[in-house]
């Protein structure tokens, strides 16, 4: 599967919380209002949590007002990987996820994952549209067809003529 | 004499860029997609025509702030002499440091743009504070837009916008974050990659909505048979006719 292209050591699966240092990047954040933003980033940290199961992934968070974004994976239609000055300091990044839903912003934004590059390869890897061709029918021995364009067409019909004609005049050639 | 000079500036551009890679985290490498084995992945960065279209703007903003800021320095230096001639240092300051530090940011905004494009889908990197990374596969694009202004035209490169599905109000301003679409600037050959990419869009059958490829079956895949085919398909009834014929004759 394609996953192994990516650092093997990497499984989105196992992220379920943010990364500790998200709180000192909140923290940070908080500054320029007077730390009055704090209180709600640090709940937000408190109750992020993340799911990336094989069909999608969803995120949760807030203590009084919940909120909950699902998605699968075949919805993505563009990643965006954007990381700040701050974040680039403590290695964070936010993963925005965006499908074809018409709000302006990302629908989701991953944010506080130390990988954050493999994530947003592993989520490149099960959009739609990254993997290989789709597969082509199989015959009764189980081998896929192999459809041939048109000019292949032609060439197959003139073989199989050409191997008609034979046969027939095997007998005369015994003869 | 020259070539000196210039070695200055090319250290000088050096030792911005090792700090801005060892302390400011900018990444040193372009960016890469994951691909299979076998696939080629080009990566590039806009034409150098698009840098010298970025140093024109230069040129003529500098001009510009510069004069107005003399005529200022002038209009004090004529009303009081001596605190005109109190200020000279700072004058000088700022007309020289902001346009130095410009120039800087022109080569380093050149220098940080890059296109990755494989044959499933494409990777645009931007920006030096805030880094942004987008990646599209062709499979969900919906439209690509060609745009050039006239002084772009003189310069040779075109703009290439790639959007996909969604919309919602495009926040005005925010040229970098724009959702739901790629913006590739300064391309020599816009062109031909527009052409290149609709015809990889164009090869996916779905609608470009994350929709099943399973919904997209190759249903046509039995006609198109030409003339041609249909006399040789005649030919082999007619060797097939004759087949148990000459069994019959042979036995």
């Amino acid at each position: 599967m394609p996953e192994t292209q990516n650092d093997s050591a990497f499984d989105a699966t196992k992220i379920t919380r943010p990364a500790p240092v998200l709180l000192t990047y909140y923290v940070l954040v908080s500054v320029p209002s007077l730390f009055l933003a704090l209180p709600l980033l640090w709940f937000r940290f408190l109750t992020l949590r993340y799911t990336f199961d094989h069909e999608g992934v969803s995120m949760r968070w807030g203590l009084l007002f919940r909120k909950e974004i699902l998605l699968t994976y075949r919805r993505i239609q563009d990643i965006h990987l954007t990381r700040n000055l701050v974040q680039r300091w403590f290695g964070l990044a936010t993963v925005g996820i965006q499908t074809a839903s018409g709000s302006a912003g990302p629908e989701m934004s991953i944010e506080g994952i130390l990988e954050a590059e493999p994530l947003r390869d592993f989520l490149y890897q099960q959009m739609r549209g990254a993997r290989g061709e789709p597969e082509l029918p199989n015959d009764a021995s189980g081998k896929p067809v192999s459809l041939g364009h048109g000019t292949n067409t032609t060439e197959l019909l003139r073989e199989i003529r050409d191997h008609l004609a034979r046969i027939n005049r095997l007998p005369e050639d015994q003869q | 004499m020259n070539e000196s000079i210039h070695a200055a500036c090319t250290w000088c551009y050096e030792g911005v860029w090792s700090m801005l890679t060892n302390w400011f985290r900018v990444p040193r490498q372009p960016p890469t997609l994951p691909v299979a084995d076998d696939t080629v992945v080009t990566s590039f960065r806009p034409s150098d025509n698009y840098l010298r279209y970025l140093k024109l703007f230069f040129w003529i903003g500098c001009v510009a702030v510069d004069i107005g800021l003399a005529i200022l320095w002038i209009v004090i230096a004529v009303a009081s002499p001596l605190v005109g001639v109190l200020i000279t240092p700072l004058m000088l300051f700022v007309m020289i440091v902001p346009d130095i530090v410009a120039y800087v940011a022109i080569h380093l905004k050149f220098d940080t743009m890059w296109y990755v494009l494989s044959d499933r889908s494409m990777r645009i990197r931007r920006g030096i504070w805030v880094i942004h990374e987008t990646t599209i596969t062709f499979e969900n694009i919906q439209n690509v837009r060609l745009t050039q202004g006239p002084i772009e035209r003189y310069f040779g490169f075109a703009n290439l916008v790639v959007e996909t599905a969604g919309g919602g109000a495009s926040a005005e301003g925010q040229s970098h974050g724009q959702p739901h679409q790629g913006i590739m600037v300064g391309l020599a050959n816009a062109s031909e990659l527009r052409d290149c990419i609709m015809d990889k869009a164009r090869q996916s059958q779905s609608a470009g909505l994350g929709d099943d490829r399973h919904d997209s079956g190759k249903k046509c895949m039995a006609t198109g048979f030409t003339d041609v085919d249909v006399a040789l398909l005649a030919e082999i009834r007619n060797q097939i006719v004759q087949l148990p014929l000459q069994n019959a004759t042979g036995n």
